[in-house]
């Protein structure tokens, strides 16, 4: 999860309450919030876009600007240093990204304030045109939500407070800006009514956000933005096979933005903006208007005395044309008895009423266990009374919550091979083997080529490895144990090692045509050690197990030829006939050369899940 | 008749010649025996009171490097007096390392002496004779007599009491040779005398002889009575031997065994699920959105073999899951409003976290009450680094009852904990997508002073649990256990668990 940095200076005037540092860390913990501490962040300033780049104590000033891309190490001006929470993000709760936002919970959370903010849009004071090519496949971006904000007074913190959430709302809600990205512009830099389209990217130019000045000479094809701005490197691929590109555009042409990748120099926002224009575009109305709100809220939040005006959006695939942003209420009924039932705490219907309020719900008692809830626009993760529950749960406080155990009876049981397993597991150490674990991801060749065996085919392979060495599962032990003698090259010898644990094999005839099995596998090296020594052991094995048994040649890797057999189940026990319950035998040396091994090893390995068969 | 080792044979005679105390080395000269045997023979008659055991303690003066040095080549200020009544004229200080031969900080150390003897005085960069000078030039002082005198024994070294008839005043020389620790030491050491006990005196007078000595005991020796007639030489218990180490578990595997032992004797039933899975069970049946960011490629593993499985043949089953994801279906959800795609639920995948094991079991019997779990592996899809694994180990457990609340989750999970080891823990608020409300574990670690992050838990929500047949309350977890053994084995790089090394192996004590 992304680390972001609440100023503190910032989130203390917004909560308008003394509270103590350490209190406030308790109590964010409480909310749930990943809290990792206070720190002292380093700032500069980009002389060329006057983007702020914050840095932690130990971090070097990047050598380009972010934004813009200009020599920010050679040209930018010193901040003074910012006093910060630092807080893992909370993908779900985006409305607590930002110093305001989680203001506004905490206001709820210790009282101050409770109950759903209000917030009054004013009449609409612009109109947008949606031109149906953004419905199609060849330029898909088919929704947009709209904001003005007017009376605004920004300073350089308050900027970059606006510019950090709208980052990390493209990270958490817009999914990396695929669902939803945000435009935030200088309205008076605008004229007339907007309208959203695409444009032909090789012939269409503008001049992108961070160019060395506007206007026309300093326009750049959009395709070419793609391939040579920051933003548009970065973005590129959410308009790849698209014939034309997205395009937010007023009355004269001015472009705002190439949604969803990069806004236009001309329309940025600077600390001298007064009136800002807020769009966001995507695939969903639901999640393009959800970030609207979420952006536009607690913009209102961070800064005080601004006011939002509603857009027009003529959208003829809608029919008739709509306002946003629409801070309408989700209703949810939640039920104080099925509260009580879930948590196992006594709530009652006021009680919920006060808990919800606390969270900024709206809440009302509206039956005998109704509790009728108003959600605030701005929340995105209330999707059912469950959500509710546990927004109540938490304003509750889960450390107020004592934990009990569930009042019925019921009668562990362990699984048959779990059983056996551990008798296993205690054979072996009676007999003085050290237990390892080897890694279950491997690939074919150390699992099977440095072995000398063939590659059988039946191994789960992984579509997109990591690395080479981790390509498929595991379908047998040996080799896990012969690396990890190699890892122990240097310990003294002689070494008895042994693992029991599960093996993967394709299967056709099962539910996901693969199956475990449980194997077990044991190695021993030393000066010297022979055929002798192993073929005590594994009759010692099966003699515990408590089976028949008759011993054959086999010729098979990684055991040397005429030094290897295979343990065959015998007598009226047996499942059917000639079913192997384990192979043993010396190492092959080409083999032991392979894992750089130096002293004679021998070694056995069976599969344990059979011998549960019949007993 | 005693019977008594070889060396404590010969003391106990040699002592018995004589009255008085005699001195460890006068002894074994006696006796023509090694000192050190005749040492620890005494001591250990000693230790019986056969013997008495005087310490007195004395001085020994040992000449160090510079001494001898000094004693061979007469000491710096001797040299700077004598070069100056050579040169008859005040030499500067520059000048006297050439006369001397000795080095400019020699030089410069021995101004003290020359000015405390009186030898010389130091005006300006120049040195003059001084009074004493003429005392000095008549012959060697106290001082270096004794050195002299030291460097003339065997090892420049001497006993007190051997100085006291010395030719030269002892007191004035160690008045004169205060501080110059270079020279020489002076050691605090012991006189060890031993003589014949009364006990002592009357086992000899009663007869002893010598025992045979052996190092071994024979079979030979047990069946012929023959131990019965011979002492066995006594061991140094301190000497090294060569280690042996039991067979053992696995670290790892102590953890996974106590976990399943814990949740068995809570009444828990064991169940087991495969390590590839379909997306369906691993992500839909959980309520996980197929365009969630744990189900892309970056972080879950897909499989090329195979690539595709089944959904499940119950068609009201996959139907149920559909509509909940596309819009909450009868669960009273809003879904996640989206087009639920059947193709995406067939993927092949290796499960992701073992609560496909327990959402297989929750629709195999969905009627409570049931308490089940599951230990193994899980995979994501992670660089390898000291704190991140592809494969680790989890358990999950899911308690289906009617009665089953938030309350009794916290019970469970804190039961668990306090069972494995730790006494303090805490619960926050989580936020997973298959569960409401959710809860992340927290543990205390006195010795770290730290919280630290078990896993999580929580409710299975209703749009879980109803399209799978279930309408009791579910309580959920799915806790890691890498992390259990590295706190509780200390070990800080999570690779060492699975690439193991037999020495560590060795050294983690099985009964901790």
């Amino acid at each position: 999860m992304p680390v972001v940095g609440i100023p503190v200076e910032r989130l203390r005037e917004l909560l308008g309450a003394e509270i103590s540092p350490e209190d406030l860390l308790t109590k964010l913990g409480h909310l749930g919030c990943d809290v990792e501490g206070y720190s002292v962040l380093k700032r500069v300033r980009c002389n060329r876009c006057e983007a702020v780049i914050e840095l932690t104590e130990t971090e070097d000033i990047p050598p380009l600007c972010d934004t813009c891309g200009a020599e920010l190490r050679e040209d930018h001006t010193e901040l003074s240093p910012l006093e910060v929470l630092r807080m893992e993000l909370l993908a779900v709760r985006p409305d607590m990204f930002d110093p305001g936002g989680l203001a506004r919970v905490l206001r709820g959370y210790l009282g101050q304030e409770t109950g759903a903010p209000h917030y009054e849009v004013g009449e609409p004071v612009l109109r947008l045109r949606v031109d149906p090519v953004v419905k199609q496949e060849t330029s898909y971006r088919p929704r947009i939500a709209c904001a003005v904000i007017e009376n605004v007074e920004l300073d350089l913190d308050a900027l970059k407070i606006l510019m950090k959430l709208q980052e990390n709302l493209h990270w958490a809600v817009g999914r990396n800006r695929k669902h939803a990205s945000i435009g935030v512009y200088d309205l008076d830099t605008l004229e007339g009514d907007l309208t959203y389209t695409a444009e032909d990217p090789d012939d269409f130019r503008f001049a992108p956000l961070g160019a060395e000045g506007s206007g026309a000479e300093h326009a750049v094809p959009m395709r070419a933005i793609l391939e040579e701005h920051p933003k548009g490197v970065a973005y590129a691929h959410l308009l790849e096979g698209f014939s034309a590109y997205p395009v937010l555009k007023d009355a004269r042409g001015q472009v705002l933005s190439m949604p969803p990748v990069i806004n236009s120099e001309e329309t940025k926002v600077t600390v001298q903006s007064k009136r800002l224009f807020i769009d966001v575009t995507g695939l969903r109305r639901r999640v393009v208007e959800r970030t609207l709100n979420i952006m536009v809220s607690s913009l209102l939040e961070n800064v005080p005395g601004a006011r939002v005006q509603a857009v027009t959006i003529e959208d003829p695939d809608e029919g008739e044309s709509r306002v946003t942003p629409d801070f309408s209420v989700q209703e949810v009924k939640v039920s104080p008895a099925r509260a009580t039932r879930t948590l196992g705490i006594d709530i009652d219907t006021h009680q919920a009423v006060e808990l919800l309020r606390r969270m900024r719900h709206e809440a009302e008692v509206t039956g005998p266990d109704e509790v009728t809830v108003g959600v605030p626009g701005y929340r995105n993760d209330i999707i059912h009374q469950i959500d509710l529950i546990e927004d109540l749960a938490i304003a509750y406080g889960y450390h107020n919550i004592p934990p009990t155990l569930v009042p019925t009876f019921t009668v562990g049981r362990e699984r048959p091979v779990e059983l056996l397993a551990d008798k296993m597991r205690a054979t072996f150490q009676g007999l003085g083997f050290l237990e390892v674990m080897t890694l279950v991801l491997t690939n074919p060749e150390v699992h099977d080529d440095a072995l000398g065996a063939e590659r059988t085919g039946n191994a789960v392979e992984v579509a997109h490895p990591i690395s080479s060495e981790q390509t498929m599962l595991r379908t047998r032990l040996l080799p896990g144990l012969l690396a990890t003698l190699e890892h122990n090259l240097t310990q003294p010898l002689p070494q008895r090692i042994f693992e029991v644990g599960d093996v993967t094999r394709l299967d056709p005839a099962s539910e996901t045509r693969a199956r475990e099995w449980r194997h077990f596998a044991c190695g021993m090296i030393s000066t010297r050690e022979g055929f002798e020594d192993i073929k005590a052991l594994a009759e010692a094995l099966l003699r515990e197990v408590g089976v028949e048994w008759e011993l054959r040649p086999i010729d098979e890797p990684p055991y040397l030829k005429g030094r290897a057999a295979e343990a065959v189940w015998v007598g009226q026990d047996a499942p059917e006939a000639g079913t192997r319950l384990l192979g043993f035998g010396e190492i092959n040396p080409e083999v032991l050369e392979r894992f750089h091994l130096q002293n004679p090893t021998v070694a056995l390995e069976g599969n344990l899940e059979l011998l549960l068969d019949g007993r | 008749m005693r019977r008594f080792p070889k060396e404590q044979f010969l003391i106990l005679k040699g002592l018995a010649d004589i009255t008085e105390a005699i001195e460890i080395p006068a002894l074994a000269a006696k006796l023509a025996a090694d000192q050190a045997l005749v040492a620890a023979g005494a001591q250990l008659l000693g230790d019986e009171g056969l013997v008495e055991i005087t310490e007195i303690p004395r001085q020994e003066f040992v000449l160090k490097e510079g001494g001898q040095s000094a004693a061979r080549e007469k000491l710096p200020e001797r040299r700077v007096l004598e070069a100056l009544a050579a040169a008859g004229k005040p030499l500067t200080m520059q000048d006297l390392p050439e006369h001397t031969g000795l080095e400019t900080k020699q030089v410069g150390a021995s101004l003290r002496f020359l000015t405390a003897k009186g030898w010389a005085v130091k005006q300006g960069p120049e040195l003059t004779l001084g009074e004493g000078a003429d005392t000095g030039l008549a012959g060697p002082g106290p001082d270096e007599a004794l050195l002299s005198h030291l460097a003339e024994q065997e090892g420049g070294r001497l006993w007190e009491e051997d100085l006291e008839d010395a030719p030269f005043d002892l007191a004035a020389a160690l008045k004169l040779l205060k501080g110059r620790r270079e020279l020489f030491e002076i050691k605090q050491k012991r006189r060890r005398l031993v003589s014949l006990s009364k006990e002592g005196r009357a086992a000899v007078e009663a007869g002893i002889e010598e025992a045979r000595e052996v190092t071994q005991l024979t079979p030979e020796m047990i069946a012929t009575g023959e131990w019965a007639d011979v002492s066995f030489k006594s061991y140094d218990v301190n000497l090294g031997v060569t280690p042996v180490s039991p067979g053992k578990p696995h670290p790892m595997q102590r953890v996974v065994g106590e976990t399943r032992k814990v949740f068995i004797e809570m009444g828990f039933e064991e169940i087991v699920s495969p390590w590839v899975e379909s997306a369906f069970w691993n992500f839909d049946a959980l309520f996980q959105p197929q365009d969630h960011p744990a189900r892309e490629m970056q972080d879950t593993f897909y499989l090329s073999r195979p690539d595709e499985i089944e959904l499940p043949s119950d068609e009201t089953l996959i139907k149920r899951v559909a509509n909940t994801h596309e819009d909450g279906g009868e669960t009273g959800s809003q879904g996640w409003q989206y087009r639920w795609d059947p193709k995406r639920a067939m993927t092949a995948v290796l499960r992701t976290h073992t609560t496909s094991a327990t959402a297989r079991a929750l629709a195999e019997q969905p009627q409570g009450p049931r308490k089940v779990f599951c230990v193994g592996r899980v995979f994501r899809r992670e660089a390898i680094d000291y704190k991140h694994l592809p494969v680790f180990q989890q358990v999950d457990g899911i308690i289906i009852d009617e009665s089953a609340t938030f309350a009794n989750l916290l019970g469970t999970l804190g039961a668990f904990y306090q069972k494995m080891g730790f006494d303090k823990f805490e619960f926050r608020p989580g936020f997973f997508p298959y569960t409401e409300p959710s809860v992340e574990v927290f543990i205390w670690l006195e010795e770290k002073k730290d919280w630290f992050e078990m896993g999580g838990a929580g409710m299975f929500r209703p749009e879980v649990t109803e399209p799978l047949g279930c309408t009791s309350p579910v309580l959920a977890w799915g806790l890691g256990l890498e992390r259990l053994a590295m706190l509780r084995y200390n070990v800080l790089d999570m690779r060492a668990l699975y690439l193991t090394d037999l020495e560590w192996l060795k050294e983690v004590p099985l009964c901790r």
